[in-house]
């Protein structure tokens, strides 16, 4: 039995895109800035950090995992970052810093979680206070700010033809995750693992060694995520990354990956992550104060959610008009 | 004693001993009533919503994400209220109301909707914490009335008032219903296997629906203590109760999957929690180490018991 | 035996860490008066420097300093370390205010202990504190902000607001000010709604961003808490607009350096948070001795005099200071 690439027949991405297309439409109506060029630019630039980190949190997921500390994770691997700028090193060592930090965090999380036994929520939420401690006491309780421009001139370097380097990166990063779990023998282990752990274990599948690079992998994302922050916001503080594990999972749920693993949308993740950062613009720029950007994240994740358990006939109080396959 | 449950109560009253062992040796004073007053006051609010997270773990429905969301708009919707004329008289009922309400919402939505739990109430954690954020601007929302504030503040031979009126009884009910009642019975069933609960006739449906609805009443009743003892409704009251009340059920013996553990437990790892933070800030540990300490503590306390130990066969490679 | 064993090691794991952690706890000089210093939270350069501050009070006036904060900025936790303060008999409590309704449940309790409790850097006017130490009058910080701003912008721009909790009494304090200084001298100003960043400053980033873009006539943008300033002003420089907006804020000079060297910022306003602790620690100590405070007082150890106004109860530490290009690395805070 093939595991499925996409959720649901490709049912959900579509809604996505449709509803990428249809929020566009409005805001484009309701503000002369929506569309214009750099305003799109600024969508995609604030989106960076979280497509990558949902790319390893779809991988997450997939295995039937959980991990609440991926922005934690980021932070403490843009503390490496900012540190080997800080020292000056070569800046290919600083672009290496980001992944290799977050690829040891993984090691860590993934050890507790696949060798410790202890349901990934459970060990994340632990882990997540441990993140917090550390990241404390590797800023030596201050920040680092106003970072050296080398690294923030490579983030924004436009390839020949205007396309910014960051966006390359993530549609590679995309790229060589679906192929990896379409063709390769470990993204069908993963998503076997995810789906029925029991059966995958049974038909022979190194189930923890699959779960457990999955974490790291997910670790070394959050890594890279970790390059691009410190690029772009020359910033690390206590705070940095706090947000985004959150956010991190309600758009790849959003974007169709089963919470219950077993069945990965990178496509549904990308478009996940892009609508709710389209909303968050689009709303600052019609003048809804920013403090309802999270209600609408929230109504939208519950909305999509109950939409599709309504259509595909899960609900046995609803009655569709026309006979579900 | 290869039940894993008292192996958890076994581990939290040794890990008490040790604190107040520990705690003796570097600070006598610490051990001084007022102090003990000060756990107790800070850990109602926790007790509060953790006792609600537990049934929902014990039923095996999952985590309700939404309580701290639940406590602080209970808070700012109760005194928006009686901003707009709602006698202040009915401060406590509307505080209840409006977390049962909330709470029925998340119960729609994991019950009728279908949706799992974990989803559903990180979405209505959003919605609710947003919203309570939203519709004040960030202000704090004052006007609680003078005859509400001892109830919070003041004591009762020797233990702060709310606490005794609030956790206490409630504690002692949950056990209660949990240890004595049909409906406890059903509840750890529907926690170890739902789909034979079912198959027995247990209502799982209605009884997830109630209990969604009782933890987000026990959010309300957090609410209404916040307003009570800190005289005016706060938006961000409710930040991170939401993980740091599963921590303290994880670690009060309750299996994440639902089905095992009990209330006491509970109970316990919440005040084992705010006293190791009282602890270290009496001794001037900088705050931000509490944080590593509860999750290494939460992680320690699984670990071990997956670790196979001595010549236990092993089922699983 | 199996089940004894995994507790021990349970229990060890854990002894181990609570050793360590109370290891790392410094031990109190139980014969120096103490004064204790709670910032809104921890691990924020300005925070820092009213720790240095109050350190260096400490050494001078022979007290024992102790500074200890929440790390979010959470008034329960606020209060709890309030709390447990009040529990040690440390003599005198410094609070900088998360808001009003942070302190007032100890406040009965510290003064049935004849302890002192006290507000710093962030005020509760109505809980009944001794003394309120200021950088500076409210009106005083959001005055200059404005006045500065405006004189570089013109009488007629629109201004961006970017501030960080939205629940921080002092920083909407500070707003609220602002928008009565713009309604009262500068009609032709407009003044945006303000944005809440939270703590972070990528989110100011993103709102300072977002608000360029609606708004294309947008003249200024001021980042209300310290943390929001690198988001601003990385924003400003991210979409070329160093010149076209003029950022601002209270910002340490540090922290905005290299913003306005680039032009993004083209001024900030602060005053020296180091000297603020320095003095909190004084008024502790004066506090404890039971001295009054004069109309004007002398503090050994700072080059002018500290004036207090009875009526309000407020210790005024001086004027605001404006870095500009000219003075900006003359500082180091």
């Amino acid at each position: 039995m093939r595991p499925r690439l996409w959720a649901g027949g490709g049912g959900r991405e579509l809604t996505l895109l449709a509803g990428c297309l249809g929020t566009a439409i409005v805001f484009s109506l309701a503000s002369p800035y929506f569309l214009l060029a750099a305003n799109l630019a600024t969508i995609l630039r604030n989106s960076i950090e979280l497509l990558v980190i949902g790319l390893g949190m779809t991988f997450v997921l997939a295995i039937g995992g959980i991990d609440v500390s991926v922005g934690l994770v980021m932070g403490l691997a843009a503390i490496g970052v900012g540190h080997a700028l800080l020292a000056g090193l070569p800046l290919v060592l600083v672009v290496l810093a980001g992944p290799i930090a977050g690829a040891l965090i993984g090691i860590m999380t993934g050890s507790v979680i696949v060798f410790g036994r202890i349901p990934a929520i459970v060990a994340t939420v632990g882990l997540l206070g441990i993140y917090r401690t550390a990241i404390y006491a590797f800023l030596g309780g201050s920040w680092l700010s106003g970072l050296p421009g080398a690294l923030t001139a490579l983030v924004r370097m436009p390839l020949p033809g205007g396309v910014p380097l960051p966006l390359i990166v993530i549609l590679l990063l995309y790229l060589v995750a679906y192929l990896l779990l379409r063709w390769t023998p470990f993204g069908l282990h993963l998503l076997a693992v995810g789906q029925d752990e029991e059966r995958a274990r049974l038909a022979g599948i190194a189930v923890r060694r699959v779960r457990f690079l999955a974490y790291v992998a997910s670790g070394c994302l959050c890594g890279i995520a970790a390059v691009s922050y410190v690029g772009t916001y020359r910033n690390v503080e206590m705070t940095t990354g706090a947000s985004m594990s959150l956010d991190a999972i309600a758009a790849v749920v959003l974007g169709g990956t089963s919470i219950l693993g077993g069945r990965a949308s990178l496509l549904g993740t990308m478009l996940g992550v892009l609508l709710l950062r389209m909303l968050v613009n689009g709303l600052t720029l019609i003048g809804v104060p920013s403090l309802w950007q999270s209600v609408v994240t929230g109504v939208l994740l519950l909305a999509a959610l109950i939409a599709e358990n309504v259509t595909t006939g899960q609900l046995p109080w609803v009655r569709l008009r026309r006979p579900v396959a | 004693m290869r039940n894993p449950h008292h192996r958890s109560m076994l581990l939290l009253a040794a890990l008490w001993l040790l604190l107040i062992v520990i705690f003796a040796a570097i600070r006598p004073a610490i051990l001084q009533p007022s102090m003990i007053q000060s756990v107790l006051q800070f850990s109602s609010m926790l007790a509060l919503v953790g006792l609600g997270q537990a049934l929902l773990i014990l039923s095996g429905a999952g985590l309700d994400l939404s309580v701290g969301g639940m406590v602080s708009l209970t808070s700012i919707l109760t005194m928006l209220l009686v901003r707009a004329g709602v006698p202040a008289a009915l401060i406590p009922a509307l505080a209840l109301a409006i977390g049962l309400c909330l709470g029925l919402v998340n119960g729609v939505l994991v019950v009728n909707f279908r949706l799992l739990s974990l989803i559903a109430t990180l979405g209505s954690m959003f919605a609710y914490g947003g919203l309570a954020l939203a519709l004040t601007g960030g202000a704090t929302v004052s006007g609680v009335p003078s005859w509400l504030l001892p109830w919070g503040r003041g004591t009762l031979a020797g233990v702060p008032a709310h606490f005794l009126t609030t956790v206490v009884p409630a504690y002692l009910i949950a056990a209660a219903v949990l240890a004595l009642t049909p409906l406890g019975r059903w509840i750890f069933a529907m926690g170890n296997n739902e789909r034979s609960a079912r198959l027995v006739g247990i209502p799982v449906g209605r009884i997830r629906f109630t209990l969604y609805a009782i933890s987000g009443l026990l959010s309300g009743l957090a609410g209404l203590i916040s307003l009570a003892w800190f005289g005016s409704g706060r938006p961000d009251i409710g930040t991170n109760m939401e993980l740091e009340s599963l921590a303290a059920v994880l670690l009060g013996g309750v299996a994440i999957a639902g089905g095992r553990g009990g209330v006491g437990g509970v109970l316990a790892a919440v005040l084992l929690v705010v006293a190791v933070q009282a602890g270290l800030q009496y001794v001037n540990v900088s705050s931000s180490w509490q944080l590593g300490l509860v999750g290494l503590l939460l992680i320690v306390a699984l670990t071990a018991d997956r670790l196979p130990w001595g010549l236990r066969l092993r089922a699983k490679g | 035996m199996r089940k004894l064993r995994t507790i021990l090691l349970r229990t060890a794991c854990v002894t181990a860490a609570l050793v360590i952690a109370c290891a790392s706890g410094r031990a109190k000089a139980d014969d120096l008066p103490s004064v204790a210093f709670v910032p809104q939270l921890t691990g924020i350069p300005y925070f820092n420097a009213m720790q240095a501050g109050g350190e260096k009070a400490a050494k001078a006036f022979g007290v024992h300093f102790i500074y200890t904060g929440p790390v979010d900025a959470n008034p329960v936790d606020q209060l709890q370390i309030v709390q447990n303060l009040v529990n040690q008999g440390v003599q005198a409590i410094a609070v900088s205010i998360l808001d009003a309704s942070s302190l007032a449940p100890v406040v009965a309790q510290a003064k049935a202990k004849g302890l002192k409790l006290f507000t710093s850097d962030s005020d509760a006017p109505k809980s009944g504190r001794a003394v309120y130490v200021a950088q500076a009058t409210d009106d005083g910080l959001a005055d200059t902000l404005i006045d500065e701003l405006v004189k570089r912008t013109g009488p007629k721009a629109t201004i961006g607001i970017v501030s960080g909790d939205a629940t921080s009494s002092n920083l909407n304090t500070w707003i609220r000010l602002m928008q009565a200084r713009v309604k009262e001298k500068y009609p032709g100003i407009r003044l945006l709604a303000p944005q809440f960043a939270g703590g972070s400053a990528d989110r100011a980033d993103q709102l300072a961003s977002d608000l360029m873009t609606a708004h294309p006539d947008l003249k200024g943008l001021i980042a209300v808490a310290s943390s929001t300033c690198p988001g601003v002003g990385q924003a400003i420089e991210t979409a070329g607009k160093i010149g076209a907006v003029i950022g601002t804020g209270y910002c340490s000079p540090n922290t905005v350096r290299s913003y306005i060297k680039s032009g993004a910022f083209g001024f900030s306003v602060l005053w020296d948070p180091a000297a603020l602790g320095y003095l909190t620690v004084w008024t502790g100590k004066q506090l404890i001795d039971n001295k009054p405070f004069a109309a004007s007082n002398t503090v050994p150890g700072m080059d002018h005099p500290i004036s207090y106004d009875a009526k309000t109860g407020i210790l005024l530490l001086g004027s605001p200071s404006v870095f500009t290009k000219d003075n900006v690395d003359q500082f180091n805070f």
